[in-house]
Parts: C-alpha cells; sequence; structure tokens
C-alpha cells in the first residue's frame, strides 16, 4: 500500500438491496470497524441501529436555537416597549406578555428552524466541493438502485487485503479502493 | 412484506372479570349519592353532573374521531389499540340516556331557559331563535343520533370483520368515515356551545367549538396510554401492543398539548386584545379570586410542565413518566372543565363541593363500567384487520 502515490480513502463496496446492506452494517460493527459509512438511494428503515449510530446530536443544537429565539424575542420587545420607547396602547401594561407571546413564539420556531437546516449542514460536513467517491463511476448508481458501503482508511484496525476479503465474503457485486 | 400476524397473546379479555360489576357498583352507589345531593342543592347537582358529564362525553366523541382519523388515512401503527376507542365509541347511544338529566336540569343550569329573564334582556332575546328549551331537546336528540350511530357502526362493522375476516369491511369503514368527520365537527361544536358556552348566555367565543375538541382530545390521549397501560399490567397484551405504539401515543398526546395550548390561549389573546367589555368578562371571573389559580394552574400543569417533559424523544419510550403525565393530563382536564362551568354558579372563588366527586364517580363507574362490560365481549385487538401484520412489524423494528 506504501507504494502508492495516491493517498487511499477506502474501500467501496456495492450490494443489491437494503438487506443485504443491513446485513453487512451489522457485520461491519461486529468486526470493530468504525469509520464507515453506507450510501443508499432511499432512506432504509433500521439502518441507524444496524450501524449503531450515535444519537444525533441535531436536537440539541434546535434545542439551543429555539432557546436564543424565545429569550432574543423577549429581550427585543422588552427593551422597544419598556426601555426605549414605552407607548400607552389602550391603557395596557407596558410589559404586556399575553401579547408578546405570538412574536415569541414565531422568533422561537424560526430559530429552531434555522437550527435544523445548518445544524444539519454543519454535521454533515456540508458545503464541500467534492468528495472522493464521486471519481467512482458506478458509485453514481447510489442515487438510483444500488447499496454501498465504504470502509474509510483512516479507521485504526484498516488492513486493505482484509478488508477486500470481507467484502468478497459478504456477497459484494463489485470492490473498488477509492483514492483521493 | 407483510407476513401473517403472530400473535402470541391472549387476545381475550377474561370472561369472569368481576370488574364491570365493579364499576357498576361504584357507578350507582356514586349517582345515588348524588342524587341525595340533589335534594339538598339543586343547583350544585346540576352544575356538578354537566362537568362530569362533559368530562366523560368529550372522551367518548374524541375516540370515535380517533377511529374515524384511523380509518381514512389508513393508518397502520394503532391497529393494535383500536379496540379501546372503537368500544368507547359503541356505547354512545347508550350513553345518551345520562344527557337527560343535563335537560331536566336546564333551569338550573341555563339562565336563558327562564322566559322571564329572556323577555326582559334585549341581548337574551336576540339569541332565543337558537337559546330556547325545545330546540336545546331537539339539537340533544341529533348529537347522540349521529355519535352513536356512527360511533356503534364502527364498533359493529370492526367485529364483523373479527369474525367474517373480509376485507371488504375496511372500505365500508372509510366511506362511513369520511362524510362522518365535518359531522362530527359541527356537532361537537355546537354540543360544547349548548353545554358549556351557553351557561354564561351572553358570553361567546367563535373558537369555542375547536377549544372543547382540544382538551377532549389532549385528555383522550391521556386516558388511552393510562388503559394500554393498565391492560398489560393486568398481564394483557405485553407482547402485541409494542413499545412503538407506546411511543407513538406519547407523540400524539404531546402533539395536542401543543395544540390545545394553541387553541386555549389564542382564544385567550383575541379577547384579551380587543378588550370589549362583553367578551372579556368571561376571562375577568376567570382571573379573580380563587378561580385565577386554576387559571395559571392549566397553563403551567397542562402545557408547559407536559411539554417540557414529552420534548425530548426518549422521554416518550419511557412508560413511567408517560403514566405520570397523561395522569396530570387527565386531572387538568377535569379542573378545566369545572374552570369553565363553575364560576357562572360560583363567581367569587373556587367552592369544591362533595357532589363534584360523588357525580364524578358516579358517571365514571358506568362510563367504563359500560366499556369493560362489552371490552370483554371481544377480541381485544381487531385480529383480521389487513394492516394487523404491518402494525406488529412495528414493534419488531424497535
Amino acid at each position: 500500500m506504501s507504494a502508492e502515490t495516491k493517498k487511499m480513502y477506502g474501500i467501496l463496496a456495492e450490494f443489491n438491496n437494503p438487506r443485504q446492506l443491513i446485513d453487512v452494517s451489522k457485520k461491519v460493527v461486529e468486526l470493530g470497524y468504525d469509520k464507515f459509512d453506507t450510501y443508499s438511494p432511499f432512506p432504509i428503515h433500521g439502518i441507524d441501529k444496524a450501524m449503531k449510530l450515535e444519537k444525533s446530536k441535531l436536537g440539541w443544537i434546535v434545542l439551543g436555537h429555539g432557546l436564543l429565539g424565545f429569550s432574543g424575542a423577549l429581550a427585543m420587545m422588552y427593551f422597544m416597549s419598556v426601555i426605549d420607547y414605552p407607548l400607552n396602547i389602550s391603557g395596557k401594561p407596558f410589559f404586556n406578555a399575553p401579547a408578546w407571546v405570538p412574536v415569541t413564539f414565531e422568533l422561537t420556531i424560526l430559530l429552531s428552524a434555522f437550527g435544523a437546516v445548518f445544524g444539519m449542514f454543519f454535521l454533515n460536513g456540508l458545503p464541500r466541493f467534492n468528495h472522493p467517491l464521486f471519481t467512482i463511476e458506478r458509485f453514481k448508481r447510489s442515487t438510483d438502485d444500488k447499496f454501498f458501503v465504504c470502509i474509510e482508511a483512516t479507521d485504526s484496525k484498516f488492513h486493505a487485503d482484509q478488508v477486500h476479503e470481507f467484502f468478497k465474503e459478504a456477497g459484494a457485486a463489485y470492490i473498488e479502493e477509492v483514492y483521493e | 412484506m407483510s407476513h401473517q400476524p403472530t400473535i402470541t397473546d391472549n387476545l381475550q379479555f377474561s370472561a369472569d372479570s368481576k370488574l364491570p360489576q365493579i364499576l357498576f357498583g361504584v357507578g350507582i352507589t356514586g349517582l345515588l349519592v348524588s342524587a341525595y345531593g340533589y335534594f339538598t342543592n339543586a343547583d350544585q347537582f346540576f352544575f356538578s353532573y354537566l362537568v362530569s358529564f362533559t368530562f366523560f362525553t368529550g372522551i367518548a366523541i374524541a375516540s370515535v374521531f380517533m377511529v374515524m382519523f384511523h380509518h381514512i388515512t389508513k393508518s397502520k401503527w394503532g391497529v393494535v389499540v383500536r379496540r379501546i376507542p372503537e368500544t368507547f365509541g359503541a356505547n354512545i347511544w347508550i350513553w345518551a340516556l345520562f344527557a337527560i338529566p343535563v335537560l331536566l336540569g336546564i333551569h338550573n343550569l341555563y339562565h336563558w331557559s327562564h322566559e322571564d329573564a329572556v323577555a326582559a334582556d334585549k341581548i337574551l332575546k336576540g339569541k332565543s331563535a337558537y337559546l330556547n328549551t325545545p330546540f336545546f331537546i331537539i339539537r340533544q336528540v341529533i348529537y347522540f343520533a349521529i355519535w352513536g350511530f356512527v360511533g356503534h357502526k364502527l364498533f359493529k362493522a370492526s367485529i364483523e370483520m373479527d369474525i367474517t375476516g373480509d376485507w371488504g369491511i375496511s372500505s365500508l369503514m372509510r366511506k362511513v368515515s369520511a362524510p362522518a368527520i365535518p359531522l362530527f365537527g359541527l356537532s361537537i361544536a355546537f354540543a360544547s356551545f349548548d353545554w358549556l358556552m351557553s351557561l354564561d348566555p351572553h358570553w361567546f367565543s367563535t373558537m369555542f367549538g375547536v377549544y372543547f375538541f382540544a382538551i377532549s382530545f389532549q385528555s383522550f390521549w391521556a386516558v388511552m396510554i393510562l388503559m394500554v397501560f393498565f391492560l398489560q399490567r393486568s398481564g394483557y397484551l405485553k407482547n402485541t401492543i409494542g413499545q412503538a405504539h407506546i411511543y407513538d401515543m406519547g407523540a400524539w398526546m404531546f402533539a395536542f398539548t401543543v395544540f390545545y395550548a394553541y387553541i386555549a390561549f389564542s382564544q385567550f389573546l383575541l379577547i384579551y386584545y380587543a378588550n370589549i367589555p362583553e367578551e372579556t368578562i368571561w376571562f375577568y371571573h376567570r382571573l379573580e379570586g380563587s378561580w385565577k389559580y386554576i387559571t395559571y394552574g392549566l397553563l403551567i400543569f397542562r402545557f408547559v410542565l407536559p411539554f417540557l417533559i414529552l420534548l425530548n424523544r426518549e422521554q416518550k419510550h419511557r412508560r413511567n413518566i408517560l403514566a405520570y403525565v397523561s395522569i396530570l393530563v387527565v386531572v387538568m382536564h377535569f379542573l378545566e372543565i369545572y374552570w369553565i362551568a363553575m364560576p357562572t354558579l360560583s363567581e367569587h372563588g373556587i367552592h369544591f363541593s362533595w357532589i363534584d366527586l360523588s357525580t364524578f364517580l358516579g358517571l365514571g363507574g358506568i362510563f367504563f363500567g359500560l366499556f369493560f362490560r362489552r371490552f370483554k365481549q371481544n377480541s381485544m385487538i381487531p385480529e383480521k384487520d389487513p394492516k394487523l401484520g404491518a402494525c406488529l412489524e412495528k414493534s419488531y423494528h424497535q
């Protein structure tokens, strides 16, 4: 491997159906690889369990943003209608909590939505210009009718021969080494 | 991917269970004790009765709603729990009998039913085309005819499928449900206007129908969750109703906690902000004296706490958390109806009476007695439903 001039990204294996993908993911986890990913044209029920994925941190990011929107809205309205420019509106108090609820609600939702979308981008490492897997011609079918597993070279247990052997045994339809 | 459903549980609720008799015993005792209350304090009796009556009727109507939503969306997740709301719905036509005391107490409950009061009051005169005794009685008959018919029809069809295994019945149930949903929407709204809103006949809120639906539907899910836990604790359906189904019911309760808050607050905000005396008076009474404790209590214990507790996904998987929140929601539901109705009787503050408790136990005993009497006669799940296999598979994925 050291003879290669290009750095290896990982080894990609192609499978024909989602059931196989789930079974292979379970085996990959059993063998102790933790830097790997699966690619499929559609979401597969139960794949997250098979891959033993950790619970996403996205919920906490959304909660943080939601709380920011909540307190930000209250702070903004408090500054505007109590400190900076108090206006008497039909004799209601300046600190008018019920009337502030809609704005607080909207800003909480708005920032939560931002948190969800941009937090998802951040956790996925997006946006990026290219990915080593895009150099593989057959990988294009991961958006059509094929299912892929890629074990990455940075994994501490990664040995190219063993991974090749493992994918062959698991019944991969096609195996290819991926270079960065 | 639908396999032949394999069910390892016994699907029959014990036929020699004495539960219905015990519940009927509680119910009849409660009602007899309440009848004594009628002779000592008739106004208190009728108001207490009305609170408990709307409490249980709301849950029964919400059950039929759930069954109808289930059919028109062809949803798979809840097939294993569907027999519970179906059974609640099947009893509505019997339950109509318990609307009679409300009609008998019409003069104690409703100011607009006194003809001399109407004659002296311009606003009531204007409303008398709708708010008059004969039309009120006719409306009650229409409501219970709709609810009783649809509830019983959907139950009967489902039982027939248990016996014949005819999957064509699914489309029959869809055909009944689709037109019945708007009918239910209208009838539950008008029923809530009649029973609760017209207690204060000068006051009106166009959102009141949705509001009554929202409170009933939220507490319906709480009752469902508690009922499922009760059955599983008694050893039934332990392998049939899985963690995924429990989670889904928790998610429904969470969703309708938010919906409840949205509707209840919208009703309050519009009235508060417009600040028109004839509308604000209703909330004014409820923010005065000891009533304000219930007002703020509803905000905290019916929305804020359940919302924060159920927000996290993990919490909806924890049975004891779901059970505590459900109990909280049911208690707050009772207090909310109490808070809607009772200020008409005691304007200046909360005044609990033993009749509140006795009518609640009385009607509750009858309500659940009727439920279990019917529930033990049939399979506890729609065992031949075409979507049962898919529903059970959901459990295995967890």
